[in-house]
C-alpha cells in the first residue's frame, strides 16, 4: 500500500488491495457490521454550565480552607512544613506548649502503647509466657517493688498468681523505654486502678525516691529473688 | 446484526462507495492479525497467571498458613506477582492490542512494520516474566506499582519505544481528516505513559528523591497509569464499540471534547489523594483532593455521552456479547470514578483509607471497568481478524455471568469489609485482635472469604473464556456466509434464516 | 489531522503542569530538608540506621512487608493512630529523609509500624511473631515466616540464640530454632523504628481560637 494524501477522500483512487476481487470476497462479518462510528452534534445540555460553576465555587472554597496555610502566607516553601490542612499562623501554638494530662488518662496511652503487647491489653498476660496483671499479687502489691521492675527490667523465674513465668521484662525507665517518673506513675497507677484491681494510686515522688535510691550499682535487671528480699 | 439488504447487495460486482469501505476495513484488519493475536494471545495467558496468583493471595488473608512454608510464595511476593501480573501482563497486553487496532481501523490506514510491534511484543512479555520471577524471588523494590527489579524494566523500555515509533507512522499515514474522539484518548494514552513511567523510574530507582517526595512520585505516577493510561485507552474502546455495535452515532461531540479535556486536565492532579492524613504538606493533599472532586465533571459528561447513545437500544444487550461487556464496564466507570471522588473527601478517607475499600475501588476500577471493557473489545475484534465466529455462545454466557457477579460480590463485599474496618480501626476501644471479644481484624475475615469466593467464579469465567479463546484459533477457517455468536439470535435473523 | 498538533499541545501542558505543580514544588521546598541538630543531646534527629537495621530493610522490602502495614501515623483527631499507641505526633517529612526508599504503605491490614520499636522493643517478641504469628497474637491474619529461621539438631551446647517457643510450638526433642541472619536484620529494623523527636515543624498545628471571655464577648 503506497502513502495517500490524507485530505484525498475519493475512495476509488488508491484502494491497492480493494480490487474487484478482493470485494467479493469481503467476509459476511465485514458485510453486517454497522459504519464506522460517528459523532453526532447535539448541543450541552443547560444544566452543565449550572453544575460547573457550582463545582468550580465549591472547589475553590474547599481548597482556600483546607491549604495549610498557603492561602494565608501564600509561600510554598512555609506550607511546605504544614502537615495539618485546618492550620492558621495566626492561631499557631507556642513552640513548646506542654498539656498537663490526668493520670489515668496518661497511664492508659503509656499502657496500651507498652505494656499491652505483652500483658495483653485485658491484663490477662499469656499463659507461660507473660505474666497477668489483672488480679495479680504482685501488681496489687508492694510498690517498692513494683516500681523497682519498671525502672531496671525483671528476669528470671518468677512465681504470679499462683503460675510460674521465666522470661524477661525490658526496662521501662531509663535507660529502655525511657519512661519519665510521671508516666512510670501514671502506667502504674492505671494497673492499679483497672481490671477489677484496687490498690493504692502511685505517685511521681515514690518513683523519683526509688530511682535516686537504686541509682547508685543497679545495671542489670532485677530477678524475683532479689525483690522478695526487699519486701 | 446481520443487516440482509447488505448480504444480497454484496454478491452485485458493482462497487458502491460503502462495499469499498467496508473492503478496505477488511484489509486493515488482516494486517493486524499477526500483531493482534501474539498481543491478544499472552493477554489471556497472563490473565490465568494473575488470576492463579490472585487466588492463592486471597485465600492466603483468610488462612494464613496455606502454603505457609513456601518463601517464594509468601503473601507479600504473591500479591505483588498478581498485581504485576494483571497490570503489566494481561491489561498492558489487552491494551496495545485494542489501541492498535482501534488506532488502524480509526485512522483507516493498514498496520505497516507489524515486525515493529511483534519485537516490542516479545520485549515487553519477556521483561515483564523476568520483573514477575523477580518480586517471587526477593528482588521487589516494594514500591508500589513499579515492584518489577531494574534488571527487567530496561526491556519494557525499549518495547515501549519500538510500540510508540509505530504509533507516530501509523498516524502520519492515516487517511481521515477528522479525529474521532477514540484517536484523541489512544494519542494521549500513548503519550503519556512512558513519561509517568520514566519520570517514577529516575525519581524513585535511579536518583532517588530525599523523603516523602519519593511517595509524591509514586502516587502521582500510579494513579495516573489508572487515569492517563488505562482509562482512555477503555474508554477510546467504548466510544468506538458502543456507536459502532449499535450503528447510531455518539450523542454528542462537544460532550466529548468536554469530557476528554476535563479529564486530561483533573485526572493529572488527583493521584496525592492516596497520602490524605500523611507525611507530606497540607496544601498538596488539598490540590490533589480539589482535582478528584472536579473529577466528576468528566465522568458525569462521559456518562451522559454513553446514556444518551443508548438510549432507545437497551433491548441489544440481550443479543450482543461485545455490547453486553462494554455497557458493564462503561457503567462500572461512571460508578468508580464518582466513589472515587467521594473518598478523597478527608472524612470519608479518614474511615477508607488503609482499609480493604481501597482494594474494592481499585479492583472496580481496572476489572469491572477497564478488564470488562476488554473483553468486550476482544469479543468484537477477534472474529474480524480471524475470519471465523466465536465456537460457543454457552461459553460466553458463562464467561459473563460468572465474572459479573463475581466482581459484583467482590467489590461490594470488600467495601463493606472496608467502611467497618475503617470506623473499628477509628475506635480505639475496639481491640486492633482479639480471639475473646470482636476485633477490627476478626471482623473482616467472612468477607475476605466472600472474596475468596468471588474470585473462584472470576476464575471459572477466565478459564471460559480462554477454552473458547483457543478452541477458536484453532478452528478451521469457517465458509462465506456465518452468522454472529451471539447470546440469543434477534428477531431479524429468525427471517434470514 | 491539522488538529493533531493542538491536541499534542494540550496532552504535554496537562502532564507537565500537574509534575510541575504536584512534584517540582515540592521537591524545590522541602526536598533538600537536613536533619536537626539537638544541642541539649548532641545528637542529629532523624537517627542513621544501624548498620544491621538497613539490612533488615531490604528483608522488609523483600518479603513485601509494605501491602498489610503502613509507616505513617496520622494526626491525633483524625483516625484514632494516637489513642491505639501507633505514635504520639503525626508523621512529618523529616522523619523519613535519612530512607533510601520509602515504605509510607497503604494497607493497614496489620497496625501501623512506625514506631514499633518504641511499642515493642523485645526481640523474643518479634523472633517468636515472625516464625509463627499465632505465638504472641491469637487468631492473626498475618502470614508465617518460618523460612526465616532454622531448625536443626542441637549440637553439644544449645545455642544462646535459639528462640524460647511455648507449647505446642516447641521444637521436637533434642531440636532448636535458631533465627537466621536475615531474622536478626528484620528484627533489628523493627526495634529501630521509633520517630519520638518534636521537630520545630510538629508545632504547626490547629489550635481551637480560644473563647472570648465575658469582658470582650459582647459587640
Amino acid at each position: 500500500m503506497s502513502a495517500v494524501d490524507p485530505q484525498d477522500k475519493n475512495p476509488k483512487i488508491e484502494q491497492a488491495g480493494a480490487s474487484d476481487e478482493s470485494i467479493q470476497q469481503v467476509h459476511s462479518i465485514l458485510l453486517r457490521e454497522k459504519p464506522e462510528p460517528e459523532e453526532s452534534h447535539s448541543p450541552m445540555p443547560l444544566f452543565l454550565l449550572g453544575f460547573i460553576s457550582a463545582m468550580v465555587l465549591m472547589v475553590a472554597i474547599y481548597f482556600v480552607h483546607n491549604s495549610g496555610g498557603l492561602s494565608q502566607s501564600f509561600s510554598f516553601k512555609q506550607a511546605a512544613m504544614v502537615y495539618d490542612e485546618r492550620f492558621d499562623p495566626k492561631n499557631a501554638p507556642a513552640a513548646n506548649a506542654e498539656v498537663k494530662l490526668d493520670p489515668l488518662v496518661l497511664g492508659k496511652k503509656n499502657y496500651a502503647s507498652v505494656c499491652a503487647a505483652c500483658h495483653q491489653p485485658n491484663g490477662a498476660g499469656v499463659p507461660g509466657v507473660y505474666p497477668p496483671l489483672a488480679k495479680s499479687d504482685w501488681a496489687n502489691g508492694s510498690e517498692e517493688l513494683i516500681i523497682r521492675i519498671l525502672l531496671h527490667g525483671l528476669t528470671g523465674p518468677i512465681k504470679v498468681a499462683g503460675a510460674d513465668f521465666n522470661s524477661t521484662m525490658p526496662t521501662i525507665g531509663p535507660g529502655g523505654y525511657n519512661f519519665s517518673d510521671e508516666k512510670i506513675a501514671a502506667v502504674l497507677t492505671y494497673i492499679r486502678q483497672e481490671w477489677g484491681n484496687n490498690a493504692p494510686a502511685i505517685t511521681t515522688e515514690k518513683v523519683t525516691e526509688i530511682r535516686t535510691k537504686t541509682a547508685v550499682g543497679r545495671a542489670t535487671a532485677w530477678t524475683s529473688a532479689e525483690l522478695e528480699a526487699i519486701r | 446484526m446481520a443487516s440482509v439488504p447488505n448480504l444480497v447487495a454484496s454478491f452485485d460486482p458493482a462497487t458502491s462507495p460503502d462495499l469499498v469501505k467496508r473492503a478496505e476495513l477488511s484489509e486493515i484488519d488482516a494486517s493486524t492479525k499477526i500483531p493482534a493475536l501474539f498481543f491478544l494471545g499472552s493477554a489471556v495467558l497472563w490473565l490465568l497467571v494473575g488470576t492463579a496468583f490472585a487466588l492463592i493471595s486471597s485465600f492466603k488473608l483468610h488462612t494464613p498458613n496455606f502454603l505457609g512454608d513456601t518463601e517464594w510464595l509468601t503473601f507479600g511476593r504473591t500479591r505483588t506477582a498478581h498485581l504485576n501480573a494483571v497490570i503489566y501482563g494481561w491489561s498492558v497486553n489487552a491494551a496495545f492490542a485494542v489501541a492498535f487496532w482501534l488506532m488502524a481501523r480509526l485512522s483507516r490506514s493498514v498496520l505497516r512494520h507489524s515486525g515493529l510491534l511483534m519485537i516490542a511484543g516479545a520485549f515487553w512479555n519477556i521483561g515483564v516474566t523476568i520483573g514477575i520471577i523477580g518480586i517471587l524471588a526477593g528482588d521487589s523494590t516494594s514500591i508500589e506499582w513499579l515492584e518489577m527489579p531494574l534488571y527487567a524494566t530496561p526491556l519494557l523500555f525499549v518495547a515501549y519505544a519500538l510500540i510508540g515509533a509505530w504509533a507516530l507512522i501509523t498516524f502520519r499515514f492515516g487517511k481521515s481528516g477528522h479525529i474521532y474522539v477514540s484517536q484523541w484518548y489512544l494519542l494521549a494514552a500513548l503519550f503519556w505513559f512512558p513519561w509517568l513511567y520514566s519520570i517514577a523510574q529516575i525519581m524513585l530507582l535511579f536518583q532517588p528523591a530525599r523523603g516523602t517526595v519519593q511517595a509524591l512520585v509514586n502516587w502521582w505516577f500510579a494513579h495516573n497509569v489508572l487515569g492517563l493510561w488505562f482509562t482512555p485507552i477503555g474508554l477510546a474502546a467504548v466510544y468506538y464499540f458502543l456507536p459502532k455495535v449499535l450503528g447510531k452515532p455518539i450523542h454528542s461531540y462537544y460532550l466529548s471534547i468536554l469530557g476528554f479535556w476535563s479529564l486530561a486536565l483533573f485526572y493529572n492532579w488527583a493521584g496525592v489523594h492516596h497520602l490524605i492524613g500523611g507525611p507530606v504538606p497540607a496544601w498538596v493533599l488539598s490540590a490533589g483532593i480539589a482535582a478528584s472532586f472536579m473529577m466528576a465533571i468528566p465522568v458525569i459528561v462521559t456518562g451522559i455521552n454513553h446514556h444518551m447513545t443508548m438510549v432507545g437500544s437497551f433491548s441489544a444487550l440481550k443479543y450482543s456479547p461485545t455490547l453486553r461487556f462494554i455497557v458493564f464496564g462503561a457503567v462500572s466507570y461512571t460508578l468508580t470514578s464518582l466513589i472515587g471522588s467521594l473518598m478523597a473527601d478527608r472524612q470519608v478517607s479518614e474511615v477508607v483509607h488503609f482499609t480493604h475499600f481501597t482494594v474494592a475501588h481499585a479492583h472496580q476500577g481496572m476489572y469491572a471497568f477497564f478488564t470488562m471493557v476488554m473483553f468486550g473489545s476482544i469479543y468484537y475484534i477477534l472474529p474480524r481478524i480471524l475470519l471465523k465466529e466465536w465456537p460457543s455462545a454457552m461459553l460466553i454466557s458463562v464467561h459473563f455471568w460468572t465474572v459479573a457477579v463475581g466482581i459484583t460480590v467482590y467489590v461490594v463485599g470488600l467495601s463493606i469489609c472496608g467502611i467497618k474496618q475503617g470506623l473499628e480501626m477509628n475506635n480505639a476501644d475496639i481491640p486492633f485482635l482479639s480471639t475473646t471479644v470482636p476485633s477490627v481484624v476478626t471482623n473482616t475475615i467472612p468477607y475476605l472469604l466472600s472474596r475468596s469466593l468471588s474470585g473462584v467464579l472470576m476464575t471459572i469465567g477466565h478459564l471460559a473464556f480462554a477454552v473458547n479463546f483457543t478452541w477458536m484459533l484453532l478452528r478451521p477457517r469457517a465458509p462465506q456466509g456465518t452468522t454472529p455468536t451471539l447470546f440469543q439470535n434477534p428477531p431479524e435473523m429468525e427471517v434470514a434464516r | 489531522m491539522n488538529r493533531a498538533p493542538l491536541i499534542f499541545l494540550g496532552i504535554f501542558f496537562t502532564l507537565a503542569f500537574s509534575w510541575t505543580g504536584i512534584i517540582l514544588t515540592n521537591q524545590l521546598t522541602y526536598g533538600k530538608l537536613e536533619p536537626i541538630v539537638d544541642q541539649t543531646e548532641n545528637k542529629s534527629y532523624p537517627e542513621a540506621l544501624p548498620g544491621l537495621a538497613a539490612q533488615g530493610k531490604l528483608v522488609y522490602q523483600d518479603l513485601g512487608c509494605i501491602y498489610c502495614h503502613s509507616q505513617q501515623v496520622r494526626r491525633p483527631g483524625f483516625g484514632a493512630d494516637d489513642k491505639r499507641g501507633w505514635g504520639d505526633r503525626q508523621s512529618v517529612p523529616r522523619d523519613y529523609i535519612r530512607e533510601g526508599r520509602v515504605l509510607l504503605g497503604t494497607m493497614r491490614t496489620g497496625p501501623d509500624l512506625r514506631n514499633i520499636g518504641a511499642r515493642q522493643a523485645s526481640r523474643d517478641w518479634h523472633m517468636l511473631h515472625l516464625y509463627n504469628p499465632q505465638i504472641t497474637s491469637k487468631g492473626t491474619i498475618m502470614a508465617p515466616f518460618p523460612f526465616l529461621f532454622e531448625t536443626h539438631k542441637i549440637v553439644g551446647q544449645p545455642s544462646p540464640k535459639a528462640i524460647k517457643l511455648p507449647a505446642p510450638y516447641t521444637a521436637a526433642s533434642g531440636y532448636e530454632v535458631v533465627p537466621t541472619p536475615r531474622a536478626e536484620s528484620l528484627v533489628a529494623y523493627l526495634q529501630s523504628l521509633k520517630d519520638t523527636y518534636a521537630y520545630p515543624e510538629t508545632h504547626n498545628v490547629f489550635v481551637e481560637p480560644a473563647a472570648p471571655t465575658k469582658a470582650e464577648g459582647k459587640k
